[in-house]
C-alpha cells in the first residue's frame, strides 16, 4: 500500500461506511411532521399558569392547527373568524399548561375557547363524543373558557345534549387580549382522581386533543354570530407531555457494540488457531 | 479476493437491486418494507452458503478467501478495508440496537381505510330517481346547499369549510374517489356520514354529517346524480 494515499483512502472508507450505515439502518426519521402534535417539554421552574406572556412559553415549540366552521351537525355555520390556532404546552411533572393563541380583530365579552380530550382508551368522536354507529366510543373531557366569566369550566360529554360541567372543577384558565390577539392559558394537574371523566396525562404517551373557538362578535341586530355549535373547530390531533430524557438506548447500543466486538475478536482468534493448526 | 467470492457478492448485490428498485416498479407492486428485503437477502445468503459448502472443495474455495481477508498477512491494499469492516460491524450492531430500543417520540401512525367495505344492505342498490336533466339540476342545487361548503363548488374537496378537517373532504374530481365507487356506496356514505364508518375508517375523525337525520332518501339520490354530473365522473359498473 502506498502510504501517501492512505489519508484519502481512509476518508473514502469512512464515507463508504457512513453511506452503507445509512442504507442498512434505513432513513427512519422521515420528514418532520408539522403540527400533528402539541408537545409539552418538561421544565424545572414554575409553570406560567397565570401568565400568557411569560418568556418560558418560548421554550415550547408552537403547533399550528387549521380551524373549520363546525358543519358536522346543526346548527351549522359557514364562516368563522378564527382560521388558525397556535398551541404551546409545558409541564413540570405535576401540572400541565396549554397556551392557545389566535387572531381576533375585536375583544368581546363572549369570546371563548375550548380544548377537548379523549378520556380513557376508547376512541371518541371529535364532535362531543357523539355515538358512532359501528364503534363503541368513549367520552370527552372539555375545558371551556369564556372572556366574561374569566375562568375555566371543566366539562364532560358523551354525545349531543350530554355536555355538563363536572361536580369537581380542576381546570384553571386565564386569558389576555392585546394587539388583536387572544392568549389563553389553561392548566391542570397531570392526573386527577376521576380517570373516568378527566383526561389523564402520562408523560411519553400521546393523547388525542381538539380545539374550538367562538368569536363573541354580534351582528347588526345584536345577536351573537358564533354561539353553541356555531363555532370554529379543529380535528383530532395529538398531545404529549415529553418524558424526562431517556439515555438507556445509548447504554444498550454500547453493550451491543461491545458484544459484537468481542464476537469478532473470538472469531479471528479461532480462525488464526485454525490456520496455525 | 478469490473468484469464488465475487459471484456471491454479485448475486447479493443484484438481489438487493431487484428488490429495492425493480420490484416496486412492476405495475401493481409497491415498495418493499426494509424488513422484507432483509429477509429475502438472508434467504439468498443462506442459499449461497449451502450451495458453496456442499463439497469440501467448494467449501475451501468459499471460506478460504474470507479467512485470508480477515486473518491473512499479505492482503496488501485490502488491509484498511479489513479494519473498516472490523470497525463498521460493531458500530452497525450498536446503531441498530439503538434504533430498536430508543423511544421514537413520533405520534402513533394511523392507517385509515379511505373506502371501507359497506354493510351488505348498501351494496348493489340502484338509483331509483330517473336520470333527467331536471333531477340532475335539482341534485346540484342540493349539493350546493349541503355539500359544497366542504366538498367545494368545483367538486374538488376544497370548499371554504374544508381547511381544518382531517381527513380532508373527498375530492370527487379525483378519479380514485366516486369514479371507483357505485352509487349505492355513495348512498351509504351520505346517509350514515362519518359516524357510520366501520372502525378501519376511523369514524371518530370524520366531520361528514349523518344526512339521514336531515335529508329524505330521494334528495340523497339526486345529490349523487348531481355529484357525478358536476365532477364529470361516472359510477363504477360491473364490467
Amino acid at each position: 500500500m502506498n502510504p501517501v494515499k492512505s489519508t484519502a483512502q481512509w476518508s473514502a472508507y469512512v464515507k463508504g461506511v457512513l453511506i452503507i450505515a445509512l442504507i442498512v439502518g434505513g432513513w427512519t426519521d422521515g420528514l418532520a411532521q408539522e403540527s400533528v402534535a402539541v408537545r409539552a417539554p418538561l421544565i424545572s421552574g414554575a409553570l406560567p399558569v397565570d401568565d400568557p406572556n411569560a418568556a418560558v412559553w418560548n421554550s415550547a415549540a408552537p403547533a399550528v392547527f387549521p380551524m373549520s366552521p363546525q358543519v358536522h351537525w346543526p346548527d351549522r355555520i359557514q364562516e368563522v373568524t378564527v382560521q388558525d390556532l397556535t398551541v404551546r404546552a409545558l409541564h413540570d411533572g405535576t401540572q400541565v399548561a396549554f397556551l392557545l393563541e389566535y387572531d381576533d380583530p375585536t375583544e368581546d365579552p363572549d369570546d371563548a375557547a375550548a380544548i377537548e380530550f379523549m378520556v380513557g382508551d376508547k376512541k371518541a368522536h371529535f364532535a362531543h363524543g357523539q355515538p358512532m354507529l359501528l364503534v363503541d366510543g368513549g367520552p370527552v373531557n372539555i375545558w371551556f373558557w369564556k372572556h366574561k366569566d374569566g375562568k375555566a369550566v371543566d366539562m364532560w360529554a358523551k354525545g349531543f345534549g350530554t355536555l355538563r360541567p363536572h361536580s369537581h372543577q380542576d381546570v384553571k384558565a386565564k386569558g389576555e387580549y392585546a394587539n388583536g390577539k387572544w392568549r389563553i392559558v389553561f392548566s391542570r394537574s397531570l392526573v386527577t382522581d376521576h380517570p373516568d371523566e378527566d383526561m389523564q396525562v402520562t408523560p411519553g404517551q400521546f393523547i388525542n386533543i381538539a380545539f374550538a373557538v367562538w368569536d363573541g362578535r354580534k351582528d347588526a341586530t345584536g345577536q351573537l354570530i358564533e354561539k353553541g355549535s356555531q363555532k370554529a373547530v379543529s380535528s383530532w390531533w395529538y398531545f404529549r407531555a415529553e418524558p424526562p430524557p431517556d439515555y438507556s438506548g445509548y447504554l444498550y447500543a454500547g453493550v451491543a457494540a461491545v458484544l459484537a466486538l468481542g464476537f469478532q475478536f473470538v472469531l479471528i482468534r479461532k480462525l488464526k488457531e485454525g490456520q496455525s493448526a | 479476493m478469490g473468484r469464488s467470492l465475487i459471484r456471491p457478492i454479485v448475486i447479493m448485490g443484484v438481489m438487493y437491486a431487484v428488490l429495492k428498485f425493480v420490484l416496486p416498479n412492476i405495475p401493481g407492486s409497491a415498495e418493499l418494507p426494509f424488513s422484507l428485503i432483509l429477509l429475502y437477502l438472508l434467504l439468498t445468503l443462506s442459499g449461497i452458503i449451502i450451495f458453496e459448502t456442499v463439497s469440501a472443495e467448494s467449501k475451501d474455495a468459499f471460506w478460504g478467501p474470507m479467512q485470508k481477508f480477515l486473518t491473512g498477512d499479505n492482503i496488501g491494499g485490502l488491509k484498511p478495508f479489513r479494519y473498516g469492516i472490523l470497525i463498521f460491524f460493531p458500530l452497525l450492531v450498536g446503531w441498530q440496537t439503538y434504533n430498536a430500543t430508543a423511544p421514537s417520540g413520533q405520534p402513533p401512525t394511523e392507517s385509515r381505510v379511505i373506502h371501507p367495505a359497506p354493510p351488505g344492505e348498501y351494496t348493489g342498490l340502484v338509483n331509483p330517481v330517473p336520470r333527467t336533466p331536471e333531477n340532475i339540476m335539482q341534485g346540484k342545487g342540493f349539493y350546493a346547499a349541503f355539500c359544497s361548503p366542504c366538498h367545494g363548488a368545483n367538486f374538488d374537496g376544497k370548499g371554504p369549510a374544508a381547511r381544518g378537517y382531517n381527513p380532508p373532504p373527498a375530492n370527487f374530481a379525483d378519479p380514485t374517489t366516486i369514479a371507483m365507487l357505485q352509487e349505492s356506496y355513495l348512498f351509504w356514505r351520505i346517509k350514515k356520514g362519518g359516524v357510520g364508518l366501520p372502525i378501519e375508517g376511523m369514524p371518530w375523525k370524520s366531520a361528514m354529517p349523518r344526512w339521514e337525520l336531515e335529508l329524505p332518501d330521494e334528495w340523497i339520490w339526486k345529490i349523487i346524480m348531481g355529484e357525478y354530473d358536476g365532477a364529470h365522473q361516472s359510477p363504477r359498473t360491473w364490467e
